[in-house]
């Protein structure tokens, strides 16, 4: 309650005061934010399952979240697809004790929003249903979870769909773009490169299914996300008994691995018929573990992550208005190196000019201090996202499970602003000195090769080819994924 | 929109019945209408502002300028982002002076394209002596006025308060400005959108120009269906002002002027035109306070905006587009139906609900039974002025559009013919229902809905819609399936795959040619 009597009394100072001239004269209530503790939320449950559960009435919506160890990167050699086809069919193909349209309509008809799926790294699962509901919707959601069905046809129809956004993966340049730079940067033989194809999908059955669900799913491979309109304490209960007497093969899942692989620096260019070019700029990065992540985020949050108030995003786009889109990430990886990357897309005679921008400002950020202004915006939103990662009970439960899941230190928000306290501008120099390789840029295009190569007639100064010899990359088989 | 983010939420009906939302409103004197939904606990507020203009609200010309103009309110004040205001000014109409001169050299390139004598206006070597001149001089004008700018200020001063998530959206009918922010900031909300909308300044107008013509590139220009749909709209609508695209024809934004912003500015940007809305934690004897300070201090503006002239002529005959694109072959149906909150919507809005989905109509029919589509999807869609319905669906391999095409009709005759059994289309309703909740769970999400609603026929439309929605019966929708739904009214897109696209090596030789299976 302290918050709220500040609050009215810094109101009824400002009632009548005059409208200052400029914003910086505008005085505001000091908050003292506490992020909350995930032990508090936390509870192991006998089956082995951690849940994260925080109770909230404002709406009559109960939340629950699974995430699970598996991924794509535990797939059978020649089997690729079979993690997603598993995650998707989980949820499409019915399950022991109710064939694929009973389990649809059930579930439409309480209006229970299930749902399952495997991406590269993880597996999840979700429910969201009225409060009232909970009863038979938690009994499709766990017969989801520990019996799918995954009945034949509706694999056959999943294989039939998979089939034709395969034969058109070279139709959008959104898509070749993250497909050729993840090739380039963990080498064509890393999970994350390996792509479906044809054969590899003709040659899933559904016993692979089976046999796939069978050994990543059971509750001590479990992380949960519990949120709403419950009491905590029946919840609790209620997920005991849910997972009790499903123990599972318990066998340890290992977690994924970095690539063995050294990328190519240079330009690369794949040809495709489309008026802009679509460039990324980038190399390997760090893991979140890297105790100068946090500094290489404001860095890069004023290099070209901070949207408008980044120096990518100043010169490339409200400058020159050379695109709509551009800036840079960094992307820390949980398990191994991220990626740092720059990115934008620009009319075909413009890309080598933006390519030249956006490489003077990686050289500039490692060879001068960012100014005081740059460097307080980006403290300033670090510090101010905290309560944000909060706010609703929901986005809580989220956090502390995805936290628990990716090993993150128990205090790791607690002690989060101390640690964005500590960079100085100096710091940050060092950091992009380190961290950002010139050197070791990988740069790709997708676009009009003939016109991106032209480059302007107006600046014939800007010239890809200044940035090493430009190999192409053709457009693979879009079914065979063979580069000819 | 001006920076791109995944709204696509929105374009879902929010459906909010039995739960009446406790909306505090203010009018000011000058006609701004303020809404307030205090919901406490976040340390957070949601804030917005809709301007009740939009593409529709264009004229041939000046096309995209709605757009345009929302990527220019972040350019700054007459006290935010500039050094010296006076210098700023001047240079800019010098900027503009030269700008018209431009224009000429332009507009007698263009004639000599007309009449065939050269192929292209972007030839630097057809320039004359005095066009060159006027580029270095605009080059040097730009040089100059950048020297004056502070960067992005508008950005950085909310970004360095804790605001996150600002941002803006233009459609047919609204264009709409908001952002998140900790409580204790909210004053700094009103005080930044006060003085922007009272004093803007349109720096970087032409590079801007320049942004948006790239924003046009990457979402209409470079995707595989881009350039079709946008067609296809221009070829649905025949005189209605939604025929053209929001982001603007090309030669349109090559051609705007910042005299085009300032009078639209004068036009639509007046406080009765504007409504505002905070969603999240505060004090709203507070929020009412400062909208008096703040926006209260704007003046009203000369004349009210008149709601557009020109309505869609009535169609006599059915059109059809077909088209080879990089993608499956796919087909849309679309048929001119009504505009928001007209009594027959909530039962089109019901029968779209029932086609649609994963145990909808069209999935379990076309999908799973006849396999002859891989997706398919349908929906009303009500604008301001008129209204749509969209059936759609891509073929399954070795099958053609127009296969789907005649199955979508055969489910349609099946709505006209037969009423829809309760136990669907409790279904429908049961999950109506449980949207209502879920759509209230984020601040922001409301905020936006209740000034969209607000734009148009009030904000308490989101409740008596409710109501209406789930009083729908099987009576009325097969009444509106048999009113709306004749060949006269319809409008046929059929794509076909572009032969020899995406780099595949070997390609059958009849794949998905016209006329029938491949």
């Amino acid at each position: 309650m302290k918050k709220s009597l500040l609050f009215l009394t810094v109101a009824a100072a400002l009632q009548s005061a005059e409208i200052p001239k400029h914003p910086r004269e505008l005085k505001y209530a000091v908050v003292n934010y506490q992020p909350p503790k995930a032990s508090g939320y936390r509870h192991k449950l006998a089956s082995g399952a951690v849940a994260f559960v925080v109770e909230d009435h404002t709406v009559p919506l109960i939340n629950i979240s699974v995430t699970m160890r598996t991924g794509k990167y535990l797939e059978p050699a020649g089997k690729t697809g079979l993690a997603a086809i598993t995650g998707s069919q989980m949820r499409s193909g019915g399950t022991k004790s109710r064939p694929p349209a009973k389990f649809d309509d059930e579930a439409d008809l309480l209006a229970a929003q299930i749902g399952s799926s495997i991406d590269d790294v993880e597996g999840g699962a979700w429910l969201n249903c009225m409060a009232k509901d909970l009863d038979a919707a938690m009994i499709l959601f766990l017969e989801m979870l520990r019996d799918p069905g995954f009945d034949g046809s509706r694999l056959k129809l999943a294989k039939t769909q998979i089939l034709q956004a395969l034969e058109r993966r070279n139709d959008d340049s959104r898509s070749i773009a993250p497909r050729e730079f993840t090739r380039l940067l963990r080498g064509p033989r890393h999970f994350s490169a390996i792509q479906a194809t044809k054969a590899s999908i003709d040659g899933i059955e559904r016993q692979d299914l089976v046999d796939f669900h069978r050994k990543y799913y059971f509750p001590a491979n479990f992380v949960l996300a519990v949120s709403g309109d419950f009491q905590t304490a029946a919840m609790v209960k209620r997920l005991e008994e849910a997972f009790s007497g499903w123990t599972g093969p318990r066998e340890k899942v290992p977690l994924p691995t970095a690539a063995d692989f050294t990328p190519a620096p240079g330009v690369y260019i794949v040809d495709k018929d489309v008026p802009q070019g679509r460039v990324r700029m980038g190399h390997l990065g760090v893991t979140v573990s890297n105790p100068d992540h946090l500094a290489l985020s404001v860095m890069n949050g004023i290099l070209g992550g901070g949207a408008f108030t980044s120096r990518i995003v100043s010169r490339v786009r409200s400058d020159e208005g050379l695109a709509y889109s551009s800036g840079s990430v960094i992307a820390h990886g949980d398990f191994y190196p991220g990626v740092f990357s720059a990115f934008f897309q620009t009319k075909s005679s413009t890309v080598a000019q933006a390519v030249t921008i956006v490489r003077e400002e990686i050289d500039k950020i490692r060879s001068a201090p960012v100014k005081q202004e740059e460097f307080d915006t980006e403290v300033a939103r670090a510090m101010e996202s905290l309560p944000r990662r909060f706010a609703t009970a929901s986005a809580k439960a989220g956090q502390f499970a995805t936290d628990y899941f990716k090993g993150l230190p128990e205090d790791y928000w607690q002690r989060y602003r101390d640690r964005i306290r500590e960079l100085t501008p100096a710091e940050l120099q060092r950091v992009a000195q380190k961290y950002l390789k010139p050197d070791q840029l990988l740069i790709l295009v997708v676009g009009n090769a003939g016109e991106i190569l032209k480059g302007n007639p107006d600046k014939p100064q800007y010239q890809l080819s200044k940035f090493g010899e430009t190999k192409r990359i053709p457009l693979p088989d879009p079914l065979t994924m063979e580069y000819r | 929109m001006r920076w791109c983010v995944r709204l696509s939420l929105l374009l879902l009906p929010l459906v909010l019945c039995g739960q009446n939302l406790a909306v505090q409103e203010l009018e000011l004197q000058n006609g701004m209408k303020v809404m307030l939904l205090p919901r406490p606990g976040s340390g957070m507020v949601a804030a917005g502002w809709i301007a009740k203009v939009g593409s529709v609200n264009e004229q041939p010309g000046i096309t995209g300028i709605s757009h345009l103009f929302e990527h220019m309110m972040f350019k700054g004040t007459h006290v935010i982002g500039t050094r010296n205001i006076e210098e700023d000014l001047r240079i800019q109409l010098e900027m503009d002076r030269v700008k018209a001169g431009l224009r000429k050299e332009e507009q007698a390139l263009a004639q000599r394209l007309r009449l065939g004598e050269i192929a292209s206006v972007k030839d630097p070597k057809l320039r004359t002596a005095r066009h060159q001149e006027l580029l270095a001089k605009f080059e040097e004008l730009t040089r100059q006025g950048r020297a004056l700018i502070v960067k992005d200020e508008f950005d950085r001063i909310y970004t360095g308060q804790g605001a996150a998530g600002m941002n803006a959206m233009t459609s047919n009918d609204i264009t709409l400005y908001f952002v998140n922010l900790p409580s204790n900031r909210l004053e700094l909300w009103f005080w930044l959108e006060s003085d922007r909308l009272m004093n803007p300044v349109f720096r970087e107008f032409y590079s801007e120009r320049d942004v948006v013509y790239e924003e046009r590139r990457m979402s209409l220009e470079s995707t595989p269906t881009g350039r079709f749909m946008e067609q296809f709209d221009a070829l649905f609508w025949k005189s209605s002002p939604y025929g053209w695209p929001v982001v603007g024809w090309p030669s349109d934004l090559d051609a705007l002027t910042r005299e085009d912003a300032n009078d639209y500015y004068a036009r639509y940007y007046a406080p009765n035109n504007l409504a505002a809305c905070i969603v999240g934690d505060f004090e709203p004897a507070r929020a009412k306070a400062l909208a008096e300070q703040y926006f209260g201090r704007m003046k009203r503006g000369i004349r009210e905006p008149e709601p557009v002239r020109t309505t869609e002529v009535a169609q006599i005959g059915e059109q059809r587009m077909t088209g080879y694109a990089d993608s499956s072959p796919q087909v849309m149906v679309r048929y001119h139906t009504v505009a928001d909150g007209h009594k027959d919507e909530p039962a089109l809005r019901i029968l779209g609900n029932l086609l649609s989905g994963n145990t909808g109509r069209l999935y379990r029919s076309l999908v799973l039974e006849q396999q002859v589509a891989n997706m398919a999807f349908a929906g009303q869609g009500g604008r301001k002025y008129e209204g749509q319905f969209s059936l759609s669906g891509t073929a399954k391999q070795g099958k053609a559009p127009e296969q789907v095409e005649q199955a979508l009709y055969k489910e349609i005759e099946k709505l006209q013919k037969e009423p829809v059994p309760e136990r669907e289309l409790q279904k429908i309703k049961n999950n109506l229902n449980a949207s209502q909740f879920r759509q209230m769970q984020a601040d922001q999400f409301l905020m936006m809905r209740l000034l969209m609603a607000e734009s148009n026929r009030g904000w308490r439309a989101i409740e008596s819609d409710a109501a209406e929605l789930q009083a729908v019966t099987p009576a009325d929708i097969q009444r509106v399936a048999g009113k709306y739904f004749s060949v006269d009214n319809r409008n046929v897109l059929i794509l076909y795959t572009k032969p020899g696209a995406s780099g595949r090596g070997k390609r059958p030789a009849a794949a998905s040619q016209p006329g029938g299976p491949q």
